[in-house]
């Protein structure tokens, strides 16, 4: 059964069947090559075939995160509060249990604009632009709906409402200057940040003195019915920089009011210098 | 606002504690081991209801959780004892029923105003990230003490406190 060719070396062993398939691929793959390859007389074209016309493209804004841009921000942020108090208080939101509210929020208001003219001091002291006004991604995200959930018909909360968003942008100012001691490059400017961020810490402890009194309220505690978190004075051991979940405005079918989840500004709610009032 | 990318970063600070920063979250931890010691002085005098027991054994806690973290960021360089002096000059106020919560209050002021001088001078982001978060929520127990039992917006919003960083501390 054994043939003369079963000791000789691997190659020469090829049948010719097989002889022909491998060179019938070796062609194939020569004439590919070749038709994808640049062809004589043929003039090279770089465009690729197409109908109709081509939008031009907007190539995006290169921008610098900066210690300016960073406090700028943080000046936005300041006239964000300063301009929801100051729609609230217009609106007489503040009534019934939640009256002592209004001399709080007027009291915090003016700590707010002289927050917001002594980071815009840093920030021209950096060489940067003042900024004096809101932040209007955050105002479009947030407090603009948060307005219009509280002032939606058949809401029984306005005043609870009102106060909450307060004692939230109170929570989310401290967390915006809290952050910042981890993105500023100066550690002066670190600490000007954070000598701030204090303040307003101190202003979500009033708030939420207001909306759950007493001793009772201090430190962290669950809705024995529903065993959700309460809302507390001292929520945590240390500052958190978790985004911040609140409802606002009327209860649907369920019960269950809307919820609108902030966090600080990030990214693409920084006041770069090219954004202007 | 516009959809941006971003430019070149800043220049990466330096992560770990230098020498300098060793000093100054020494001192931190210092403070944190004697408020916490005064805390526990308050309560062994027995002069609190328990609603208000419950809040200082809260803030107590918080003040051993904040001496264990600079503990362990400061690693073998750590503060192991408390400041005596400051002991001693707040012992009698925390013990009397009529001081106490404001000499706590005080107490906590001055570990704000101490923190913030730390921040703003810590080269280090670890020491300087940890003493942010530590900072805000002692400035909330400040406020507390101004807000219950007695509703008080002046008092929880005053911070005008000394603070332990002097030159030479800052200077290492």
């Amino acid at each position: 059964m054994t043939t003369p060719e079963i000791n000789q070396p691997k190659f020469l062993r090829i049948s010719r069947r097989e002889l022909l398939r491998v060179g019938g691929i070796g062609l194939l793959s020569t004439s590919l090559l070749a038709a994808c390859g640049k062809q004589k007389g043929v003039i090279a074209d770089k465009a690729i075939a197409s109908i109709g016309t081509v939008p031009s493209t907007t190539a995006l804004v290169e921008a610098e995160i900066t210690d300016a841009v960073l406090l700028r921000t943080a000046a936005s942020l300041e006239y964000n509060v300063i301009d929801a108090y100051s729609k609230s208080l217009d609106a007489g939101y503040f009534t019934g249990d939640y009256a002592i509210a209004e001399i709080a929020v007027k009291r915090f208001r003016d700590i707010h604009q002289a927050n917001a003219t002594a980071i815009n001091s840093l920030v021209v002291g950096l060489g940067g632009k003042a900024h004096r006004c809101a932040n209007t991604r955050i105002n479009s995200l947030y407090i603009e709906p948060a307005f219009a959930l509280i002032a939606a018909e058949g809401n029984p909360d306005v005043a609870l409402d009102s106060v909450t968003l307060a004692h939230t942008l109170e929570n989310l100012a401290a967390q915006m200057y809290q952050g910042l001691v981890s993105l500023l490059s100066e550690p002066k400017l670190r600490g000007d940040a954070i000598r701030i961020g204090q303040s307003n810490a101190r202003h979500a402890v009033i708030l939420s003195q207001i909306l759950n009194p007493g001793l009772s309220g201090v430190g962290p505690s669950n809705d024995p019915t529903t065993g959700t978190a309460n809302l507390v004075a001292i929520p945590s051991t240390y500052g958190s920089l978790a985004n911040l979940r609140v409802s606002f405005g009327p209860a649907n079918q369920d019960g269950v009011k809307t919820m609108i989840t902030m966090e600080t500004p990030s990214l693409n709610a920084l006041a770069y210098d090219f954004v202007t009032c | 606002m516009p959809q941006v990318k971003t430019g070149a970063p800043h220049a990466v600070p330096a992560m770990q504690p230098t020498e300098a920063d060793i000093a100054l979250l020494r001192t931190a931890q210092s403070a944190e081991l004697t408020v916490r010691d005064l805390y526990n002085a308050a309560l062994a005098a027995g002069s609190f209801p328990d609603a208000q027991l419950s809040v200082l054994e809260l803030f107590r806690d918080h003040h051993t959780a904040y001496a264990q973290s600079l503990n362990g960021l400061l690693s073998k360089s750590a503060a192991s004892t408390r400041s005596e002096s400051m002991y001693s000059s707040y012992l009698a106020q925390v013990q009397s029923a009529n001081t106490s919560l404001l000499a706590l209050q005080t107490l906590e002021n001055i570990l704000v105003a101490t923190y913030i001088d730390i921040v703003g001078s810590l080269v280090s982001l670890n020491g300087a990230n940890l003493a942010a978060s530590i900072l805000i929520v002692e400035a909330g127990h400040a406020a507390v003490f101004g807000s219950a039992p007695t509703f008080n917006i002046t008092s929880a919003l005053n911070d005008d406190a000394v603070s332990l960083i002097t030159t030479d501390t800052v200077e290492g």
